[in-house]
């Protein structure tokens, strides 16, 4: 309790550097707001990246303001006191807020996506409000940035809402310091704002409401329509309807992958709805509630009033609540879940223009609801799953990207990162700062590598870095090796599993010497095979590789990435055992026993594969990973298998035969069940007799777990509760994805540890 | 010739190289310009702009269902005059034969050869034999050397291409690359595929009038898609493609299916691709379906200025990029 008796004390005046999360979050109107109720005189200023204070007042005052300025900040700024230098009093009379400095050079900082605020959406739903039922709400909480922000400093002019001059009323809380609206970039309203457009066939209706109507009687009718969101649009029918989910698999095509829906948020945490559709754990609770709202992978229940084409041969479904104030509106007149899938041809980055998804999606779309707000450049829904109750992104996108990072080191370059093939996505570093894009999309088509390409030199110009070395994958025929090779700039390769490697220690540390696990598909390997089951001992910039699998010839290489069947001939070919291919068999058998085009792999992810074709389930697969995911979804954690057979070759690998286990896939008393059960248990049973006999050799090391195949559930808690059992102290990467997705980091983590070598 | 192989004296000067070459060679190839006994061929004067081309012929096996070496040497140099624009004339040949080749086998091919040259109307004029020793030659090597006269109302260059030009392909590709494919791995026969080896003469013959006809060439090592690339890399210019549109023998998309082949990258040897304006590519299209060896052309895609690369638009709307051949190509798909 203070004295109120005490004298104040003599003002003195500080000027305080603030970095971090500071900018399209409302910091500087909430600094205007606490100086004013501190009293402090002075002034703030945005400069590119972070905001420069200068504030006079008595002692004690200037402490609270700096007390509330660093712990009681907006929801969304992520505020770090970076300098604070006592200096000479001016004098000054208020406080105000100053232009800013756009010359000025500082660590910038481009923020995400974000959802609806409750306050936005109160007024959303409030019928006497201006913005009633308004598609576009949104104020220095809320809103979108990243997909619409063309330049820093984020101010209105460097927006795609450069288009839309503010009305009077706009105007006013655009420039009301003490308004939820001062500078909120994107602010509009329906006078002023974007508008809803609705095309069928040659009919156009103007007009947000008219827009709505029509929208909501064709989802009514069973029609799919495609919807621009905030980065892209979303192909939507409604979810409860079975033929026109059909519909939607069979136009566009896609078969079988699991579609996701979208519910409108109802009961007291808003996941009413989905809760009777699944079961919710905690932390998949928090997780759909975050204010980026992610697609969140779900335990399905059991006949709910979801279409059965959802999630075909999958026990998990995506779900996720409305983030755009036009979802919100749309979910609640709707009354009922809809499928909202990213609008797309398969493997392309999300669809973002107008005119563009009217060319290319109208062999699925029935309908378009288009608004004129432009979207700078896409950015994919993120998507998670729940493992060993810890979130684990499986893909970055709008909500989280730009995702910044901090490297345990600093660089002595600006690093470009190119990434992969598959799942692409970008890094861009430079001191020790680590940024890294959405999601892109499978680089083998056109319009992934016209984004990769903006991608690239959008994230230069806005963090106003120019790449110095771009690291790129080793593989020779990735179009990211070869758009790195063509660049210009001087070019270091990195090879796959040392880059999935080296995501372990950029998450959890340096210090310690590493054993990673790196299971997934395939991937270019120092011996010019394919890897993928491979284990990898050491350090970022320096792995050895001490363990993997038993070596196999997939027939028809590349084919083998979407057909299961191939990698299950490829094992029963070898091992002596009869496979009947499922057509054209003596041509492919013949090809095999000469080699022709049968590159030698130990991925893995192929034996995954393999099994799903053995058991029955998926031959050929009609997207990436249907084998290997249908095969988790019908089996069960069972105590132990027993673990393949370990052999140390003559180079040192600890090499895994997979014959043992082709009996089990093969046996018919067995149900499919029982044998998809059995080779999970066997697989998790294999690494950890690894990690056992290599503890024996190399001493203690922590173990990391990173690949594509560790996004299977079912095979990481296994993984992660009989090495916990065995002693070891084990990771699996929370802050990026463990896919491909991850990969752009690790490369980075490799140039920046090879540098300190 | 008494002998059933080729031993290493056919190829040391004496009798057995010269009954070599007056029993199998001259026999097939006699013409009034072709003196064995002369070092050089005295060629009658030409009227006209010359052109000239070589090429080698290295194709494992020997023989392959609708063709061999010997039909190959021919076709391949008179492709290339052809598709230059240029009418063939006369051709040199040399051959590299392994020790141990069967002579039945040469002879064959020697015939084949000849029977192409008269389909094409040109002339062997002068040749050369050698004999390797065993292991160090593929059984026989062939390389001949061409000389043309060019078609004086045509100057066909890919400098000439246009934004907007179409392009245009004689017929299904694929056929070669994968019919010698599967006779080299010695794959049962499949009586449903074989080589289209042959010359191309008629095809770019029937082109002499297009005027707005800027370029051709014979898609053979690299297939369709490295002619693609090589345009794009020479002008700086995009190509769309449409899937659909391209022809491709049922047979060899199942072969390519199902070993992982990308037909588009698979050698043709009887087939031209050509650019050709906008306005007269109907014309063009009309005149190749009118001849047998055009009956199933198809203009398979435009020239774009942007974006710069050979995109593949597939029967989905997907764009596919496709990239310069790799030297191995390896899995991508993770």
């Amino acid at each position: 309790m203070q004295n109120p008796n005490r004298p104040l004390s003599p003002c003195e005046a500080r000027r305080l550097t603030i970095t971090g999360q500071v900018q399209g979050v409302g910091f500087r109107p909430f600094v205007y707001r606490i100086a004013h109720q501190h009293h402090i005189n002075g002034w703030v200023q945005n400069r590119r990246g972070e905001v420069l204070i200068f504030a006079e007042a008595p002692t004690e005052q200037l402490d609270r303001f700096l007390y509330s300025l660093l712990h009681e900040a907006p929801p969304l700024a992520k505020p770090v006191l970076a300098k604070s230098i006592a200096t000479d009093t001016e004098d000054l009379e208020t406080f105000m807020i100053k232009a800013s400095d756009a010359n000025s050079v500082a660590a910038v900082h481009v923020p995400p996506d974000y959802y609806t605020c409750p306050d936005c959406l109160s007024e959303l739903h409030d019928s006497k409000d201006r913005r009633y039922r308004y598609p576009f709400i949104n104020c220095t909480q809320c809103g979108p940035r990243y997909t619409l922000i063309k330049q820093l400093p984020y101010d209105r002019p460097n927006t795609s809402m450069v288009a839309f001059p503010l009305c009077p009323a706009c105007q006013q809380e655009y420039q009301d310091p003490l308004d939820r609206r001062f500078h909120a970039e994107p602010i509009a309203c329906p006078k002023c704002g974007p508008q809803l457009q609705y095309v069928e066939h040659d009919q156009i209706i103007n007009g947000n409401e008219t827009a709505l109507t029509q929208t909501l009687t064709a989802l009514e009718d069973g029609r799919i329509i495609a919807v621009k969101g905030i980065g892209g649009y979303h192909l939507m029918c409604d979810a409860g309807n079975e033929q026109a989910v059909q519909q939607l698999r069979d136009c566009k095509p896609r078969p079988d992958k699991p579609l996701a829906v979208m519910f409108s948020p109802r009961g007291e945490d808003g996941l009413a709805a989905i809760r009777e559709v699944a079961n919710l754990s905690e932390t998949q609770s928090s997780l759909l509630s975050d204010p980026a709202r992610p697609i969140v992978l779900v335990d399905k229940k059991p006949d709910t009033l979801l279409a059965n084409a959802i999630a075909p041969g999958l026990n998990q479904l995506g779900v996720f609540l409305p983030y755009s104030p036009l979802h919100h509106v749309l979910l609640a007149d709707f009354g009922k879940p809809l499928v909202a899938t990213s609008a797309n041809i398969s493997g392309e980055p999300v669809l973002t223009d107008n005119r563009d998804v009217e060319q290319r999606l109208s062999q699925v779309a029935n309908a378009y609801l288009h608004h004129n707000r432009p979207i700078v450049r896409p950015a994919d829904d993120s998507v998670y799953r729940v493992i060993a109750e810890t979130p684990r992104p499986m893909r970055y996108g709008r909500g989280y990207a730009p995702l910044e990072l901090t490297l345990p080191l600093q660089l002595d370059k600006v690093v470009l990162a190119t990434g992969g093939q598959m799942k692409n996505t970008i890094a861009l570093a430079w001191n020790n700062r680590l940024v890294i894009s959405p999601h892109i999309g499978d680089l083998d088509s056109a319009r992934s590598l016209s984004v990769f390409e903006q991608v690239i030199a959008d994230l230069q110009q806005l963090y106003e870095v120019q790449a110095e070395v771009v690291v790129a994958d080793a593989h020779p025929g990735y179009t990211s090796r070869r758009w790195a090779e063509q660049s210009g700039i001087p070019l270091i390769t990195v090879f796959h599993h040392h880059a999935h490697a080296a995501t372990l220690p950029l998450e959890y540390g340096i210090e310690q010497p590493w054993l990673v696990f790196t299971w997934d598909g395939v991937g270019y390997g120092e011996d010019k095979t394919l890897w993928g089951g491979e284990a990898l001992y050491g350090q970022a910039g320096n792995w050895q590789r001490v363990a993997s699998f038993e070596p196999f010839a997939l027939p028809g290489g590349d084919k083998a990435g979407r057909e299961p069947w191939r990698s299950a001939a490829a094992l029963c070919w070898q091992a002596g055992l009869d496979y009947r291919a499922p057509r054209e068999h003596e041509l492919i058998y013949n090809a095999w026993q000469k080699h022709l085009n049968c590159p030698t792999t130990t991925a893995a992810g192929r034996l995954f594969d393999a099994a799903a074709a053995l058991i029955g389930l998926v031959t050929d697969a009609s997207f990436e990973g249907q084998g290997p995911m249908w095969l988790e979804a019908i089996a069960s954690p069972i105590p132990d298998h027993g673990p393949l057979p370990l052999q140390q070759d003559n180079d040192g690998i600890l090499r895994a035969d997979w014959t043992a286990i082709l009996n089990v896939l093969q046996d018919s008393r067995l149900d499919a069940a029982e044998r998809a059960s059995r080779f999970h248990a066997s697989m998790a049973a294999t690494l950890v007799a690894k990690a056992e006999r290599l503890r024996e050799q190399l001493g203690d090391f922590r173990i990391g777990l990173s690949g594509g195949v560790f996004q299977n559930k079912l095979l990481s808690e296994q993984v992660l509760v009989l090495l916990e059992q065995a002693g070891f102290d084990v990771y699996l990467p929370k802050t990026l994805p463990c896919n491909d997705g991850g990969l752009c980091a690790g490369q980075v983590m490799e140039y920046a540890l090879q540098q300190h070598l | 010739m008494q002998h059933t192989h080729i031993s290493l004296a056919h190829g040391n000067g004496g009798r057995f190289m010269r009954e070599l070459i007056t029993e199998l060679f001259a026999r097939y190839l006699a013409n009034p310009l072709l003196n064995t006994r002369t070092d050089a061929a005295a060629l009658p004067e030409l009227e006209g702009e010359l052109m000239m081309t070589t090429d080698g012929f290295t194709v494992q096996p020997l023989e392959f269902p609708g063709g061999d070496i010997g039909a190959l040497a021919i076709h391949g140099t008179v492709n290339d005059l052809a598709v230059a624009g240029a009418d063939p004339l006369y051709l040199s040949l040399n051959a590299f034969i392994e020790e141990g080749l069967e002579i039945a086998q040469l002879e064959r091919i020697i015939q084949s050869l000849a029977t192409a040259a008269e389909h094409a109307g040109v002339k062997i004029v002068t040749g050369d034999t050698k004999v390797v020793r065993r292991g160090e030659g593929g059984g026989v090597y062939l390389a001949t050397t061409g000389v043309g006269v060019k078609y004086p109302q045509q100057d066909l260059s890919m400098e000439h291409i246009q934004t907007g030009d179409c392009v245009i392909v004689s017929g299904p590709v694929g056929d070669h690359g994968t019919a010698v494919m599967l006779a080299r791995e010695q794959f049962g026969m499949r009586g449903d595929l074989q080589s289209d080896a042959a010359t191309v003469l008629p095809l770019t013959r029937a082109l002499r009038d297009i005027t707005g006809l800027r370029f051709m060439r014979d898609p053979t090592r690299g297939g369709l898609a490295s002619v693609m690339q090589e345009i794009h890399q020479a002008t700086g210019l995009g190509l769309r493609l449409w899937q659909k549109y391209i022809p491709i023998r049922e047979p060899v998309t199942a072969v390519c299916e199902m070993l992982g082949y990308d037909p588009l990258y698979l050698a043709c040897e009887g087939r031209v691709v050509a650019v050709v304006s906008e306005e007269d590519a109907g014309k063009a299209l009309a005149l190749w379906q009118q001849i047998p060896e055009g009956v199933d052309a198809a203009v398979i895609g435009i020239i774009t200025e942007s974006p710069q690369r050979v995109i593949l638009e597939t029967p989905l709307g997907g764009e596919r990029i496709l990239e310069e051949l790799e030297d191995d190509p390896l899995p991508r798909i993770c």
